[in-house]
C-alpha cells in the first residue's frame, strides 16, 4: 500500500508531463485541465501518505552493485516536504490555468512543471544520498527551463542560466560528498551514513559536511549564494510561487534537517550553519527595503525567511525549521500567487508604478494582506507561530548575538511588508491601465485555499511535532505537546519583545518620513542592499576570469593533428605516473 | 637475449616509430601507416604478454581481434583520406586545423 502510494505520488506528475506534452499546443483548454488533474491527482496520493509515515524502507529496487539500491523512504521528514511540494504545486498549476491563459508552448510549460514536481517528490522521499543527487540536479534543470520559459526574453535565459550554474555549484558538494560516503561505507543509504557516520575519518566527515552546507545554501539561495533567486523573477509567477518559494529552495533546508545528526559533531558546522542563517536573513531583509519590484521584494523575503530555517537548524531544532517550513510554503506561495494576480492585472511589476489597487482588487487585498501579516509574523497566522518557536529556540540554544540578529530581522521583516503592502494596494494610485480588474476565477479558488492554510496550518502542529518525533529515530526530537508549546509561545516573555520589533518595524514604515534625517544617514547602506552589497559584481568578476582564462587556454587548441596527439602522450604519461605514484 | 625479449623489443622500437610517425608526419596516408605501424609494435608486445603469462590461447584470440578491429580502422581511415583530398584538395594535415578553438 505504502509501497504503490510513493510510486502514485512521484509517478503521476511524470505521467501527466509526458500526456501533457504529449497532447499539443493546439489543445491548451485540455492541457490545462489534465495538467491540473494530475498535480491533484499526485497531491492527494501524498496527502494520503502522510498518516503511513514510517522510518523504514518501503520502496526498494536494485539498481546493481555500483549504484546500490534505490530505496524510498516515507519518513515525516519527507512525507511533509512531498505533501508541500504536490499540494501546493497542484495549487499553482490551478492558478496558472488563468495566468498563463493564452500563451504559447503551454506543452512546455506543464511538463517543466509536472516534471518539476515528480522530482521534488523523489528527492523528499529517497533514501539513497545518490538517487538524493539525481533528483536534487532534475528540480535544478526543471528550475532552470522555468526561469527561461520566455525563451526570446534575454533577462529569463540570463537568470535561468545564473540559476542553473549557482545551483551545479554546489551540487558538486553534494556529489562529493555522496562519493566519500561510498568510498567508505560502500553504500549510498542516507539511514546507514547517519548511523556510521562517525565511523568515517573526521577530515572526511568534514569536507562532507561542508559540502552539503554548500550544496544546501545554493539551492536555498543562502549568503553567499543567493544571488541567482531575485534574478529568477523572470519567470512566470506560478513558477515562481511554486518553486522559488514553496518548494524547491526548500529542498536546503530540508537536506541539512535531514542530516543533522550526522554533522552536528563536526567542529564549526553547526555555527557556520547559524551564520549562514543569520547573514542571509539580515541582508536579504535590507535589500527587501529597497527594492521596487514587487516580485523581487517576495525573493528576498524567500531568502531572508530561508535564512531563519537554516539558523534554526543551526541551533540544533529541526522542529522549529521544519514547522517555519511548512508555514513559509503555505504563505509565501499565497504572496507570491496573489502578487501574481496584481502583475497580471496591473502590467508591471513596479511597486511605485501600482497604489491604490485596495479598491480594484478587494479580493486579492484581502488575501494578499493575510499572507503579509503572516509573512511579519502578526498572530494568529501560521508565519507567527512557527517564527516565534524559532526565535524561542535561538535564544535558548544558540548564543545571544544571533538571537538579537534574528530578532532585528523579524522587525526589518515587518517594515518591509508593511511597505510592501502600502505601495501596492492603498495609497495614492500610479498605474496607467484603465482595465485593472481583480484576479480570475481559478486565482481565486487557488489562492483562498492558501490563505484559508495561512490562518489555519498552525493548528496541525501538534501532530505535526508527534510525526517528526515517531519517524526519525536520530533527530532526538523531543516535542511538547501542543496545547503547552503553543502556551509557551504565548506566555514567554521573548513574544512580547517579538512582537515589539515587529510593530517597531510597521511603525517605523507608517511614519517614515519622520525619519528622512536618519533616511540620507543610512542612504549609503541603502544604496548598498540596492546593489546587493556587491555580492552580483563578484559574480561578474567569477565570470568574467573563467572567460578570460578560457580566451587564453584557446591557445593550447592548434587544430593541428600532431599537436593532439602530443597531448594524448601527454596524458597517458600524466596517468601513468600518478598510477605509479599512487602505488 | 630470450625470445620474449626479443618479442618485447621489437614491439616497443615499432610502436616507438609509430608515435615519432603520429608525432611529425602531415600526409594523411602517411599518418595512416604510422598508426598501423604502432598497432603492429603493440600486438608484439601482446605476444609476449601472452607467452609470459602463459595463457597462449588468450593472447592468440585477442591479437586477431585486433587484428580485425584495427584493418577496419585503417580502411576507414583511408577512405576518409580520400575523401579529404576530394574536397579539400590537400592531404596536409596542418592545413586540416578546422578545429582550431
Amino acid at each position: 500500500m505504502t509501497d504503490l502510494l510513493i510510486v502514485l505520488t512521484m509517478g503521476l506528475p511524470w505521467v501527466g508531463a509526458l500526456v501533457v506534452w504529449r497532447l499539443g499546443d493546439d489543445k491548451p483548454d485540455l492541457q490545462h485541465r489534465l495538467a491540473f488533474v494530475f498535480a491533484l491527482a499526485a497531491g492527494i496520493a501524498a496527502l494520503a501518505l502522510i498518516p503511513l509515515h514510517t522510518s523504514d524502507v518501503e520502496l526498494s529496487i536494485d539498481a546493481g552493485s555500483v549504484f546500490g539500491k534505490f530505496t524510498f523512504v516515507p519518513d515525516s521528514l519527507g512525507v511533509f516536504l512531498a505533501a508541500i511540494a504536490t499540494v501546493i504545486g497542484s495549487l499553482a498549476v490551478l492558478f496558472s490555468s488563468d495566468y498563463m491563459q493564452g500563451e504559447k508552448q503551454l506543452g512546455r510549460y506543464y511538463t517543466s512543471m509536472l516534471l518539476f514536481i515528480g522530482a521534488m517528490v523523489g528527492l523528499a522521499l529517497t533514501g539513497s544520498i545518490l538517487l538524493l543527487f539525481i533528483f536534487w540536479e532534475i528540480t535544478a534543470l526543471c528550475s532552470y527551463a522555468l526561469i527561461s520559459f520566455y525563451n526570446d526574453d534575454p533577462k529569463a535565459v540570463a537568470g535561468g542560466i545564473k540559476a542553473l550554474i549557482i545551483t551545479q555549484f554546489g551540487g558538486i558538494g553534494m556529489l562529493a560528498g555522496a562519493l566519500i560516503c561510498f568510498a567508505y561505507l560502500g553504500d549510498y543509504q542516507i539511514a546507514t551514513f547517519i548511523e556510521k557516520a562517525d565511523t568515517l575519518p573526521s577530515d572526511m566527515l568534514t569536507v562532507m559536511a561542508f559540502g552539503f552546507l554548500a550544496a544546501a545554501a545554493a539551492k536555498s539561495a543562502q549568503f553567499p549564494f543567493h544571488t541567482w533567486l531575485p534574478g529568477a523573477m523572470e519567470a512566470p509567477t506560478p513558477v515562481s510561487a511554486l518553486i522559488h518559494a514553496a518548494t524547491m529552495v526548500n529542498a536546503g533546508v530540508y537536506l541539512l534537517a535531514r542530516f543533522y545528526p550526522a554533522f552536528a559533531g563536526v567542529d564549526y558546522w553547526t555555527d557556520a550553519v547559524m551564520v549562514v542563517g543569520l547573514v542571509s536573513a539580515l541582508m536579504a531583509a535590507s535589500m527587501a527595503v529597497v527594492a521596487k519590484d514587487l516580485k523581487r521584494v517576495l525573493a528576498y523575503s524567500t531568502i531572508s525567511q530561508l535564512g531563519y530555517m537554516v539558523y534554526a537548524v543551526g541551533v540544533g531544532s529541526i522542529f522549529a525549521s521544519q514547522f517555519h517550513l511548512l508555514s513559509h510554503a503555505i504563505f509565501k506561495a499565497l504572496l507570491f500567487l496573489s502578487a501574481g494576480a496584481v502583475i497580471h492585472g496591473v502590467g508591471t511589476r513596479d511597486m511605485f508604478k501600482m497604489g491604490g489597487l485596495g479598491q480594484a482588487m478587494p479580493f486579492n487585498r484581502n488575501v494578499f494582506m493575510i499572507g503579509a501579516l503572516a509573512l511579519a509574523g502578526v498572530p494568529v497566522l501560521n508565519g507567527f507561530w512557527s517564527k516565534e518557536i524559532i526565535l524561542e529556540h535561538g535564544l535558548h540554544d544558540g548564543p545571544a548575538w544571533a538571537y538579537y540578529g534574528m530578532l532585528a530581522g523579524a522587525g526589518i521583516t515587518a517594515l518591509y511588508t508593511a511597505r510592501m503592502v502600502w505601495l501596492v494596494f492603498f495609497g495614492r494610485a500610479h498605474y496607467e491601465t484603465e482595465h485593472a480588474h481583480d484576479a480570475g476565477p481559478m486565482m481565486k479558488v487557488a489562492t483562498g485555499i492558501l490563505a484559508v492554510g495561512t490562518l489555519t496550518s498552525w493548528l496541525v502542529i501538534g501532530l505535526f511535532g508527534e510525526m517528526l518525533e515517531k519517524s526519525l529515530p536520530h533527530h532526538h526530537i523531543h516535542v511538547e505537546a501542543a496545547s503547552d508549546m503553543l502556551e509557551a509561545v504565548i506566555t514567554a516573555p521573548e513574544t512580547l519583545v517579538a512582537l515589539g520589533v515587529v510593530l517597531i518595524g510597521a511603525v517605523v514604515w507608517v511614519i517614515h518620513r519622520a525619519f528622512l534625517p536618519v533616511g540620507e544617514f543610512l542612504a549609503p547602506l541603502g544604496a548598498a542592499a540596492d546593489q546587493d552589497y556587491g555580492l552580483n559584481w563578484v559574480n561578474r568578476q567569477i565570470v568574467q576570469i573563467t572567460q578570460s582564462l578560457g580566451e587564453r587556454l584557446r591557445a593550447t587548441q592548434t587544430g593541428y593533428l600532431n599537436w593532439n596527439v602530443f597531448g594524448i602522450v601527454v596524458g597517458v604519461i600524466v596517468t601513468l605516473g600518478v598510477l605509479a605514484w599512487g602505488a | 637475449m630470450s625470445d620474449v625479449e626479443i618479442l618485447l623489443v621489437g614491439g616497443f622500437m615499432l610502436a616507438g616509430v609509430g608515435l615519432y610517425g603520429l608525432l611529425v608526419i602531415r600526409n594523411l596516408i602517411k599518418v595512416v601507416v604510422a598508426m598501423q605501424i604502432m598497432v603492429k609494435g603493440v600486438l608484439l608486445a601482446l605476444a609476449a604478454a601472452a607467452e609470459t603469462s602463459g595463457q597462449i590461447n588468450l593472447g592468440q584470440s585477442m591479437i586477431l581481434t585486433v587484428i580485425v578491429a584495427d584493418t577496419v580502422v585503417a580502411v576507414i581511415g583511408l577512405a576518409l583520406a580520400v575523401q579529404v583530398r576530394r574536397v579539400k584538395g590537400t592531404l596536409d594535415v596542418r592545413e586540416l586545423s578546422e578545429l582550431r578553438g
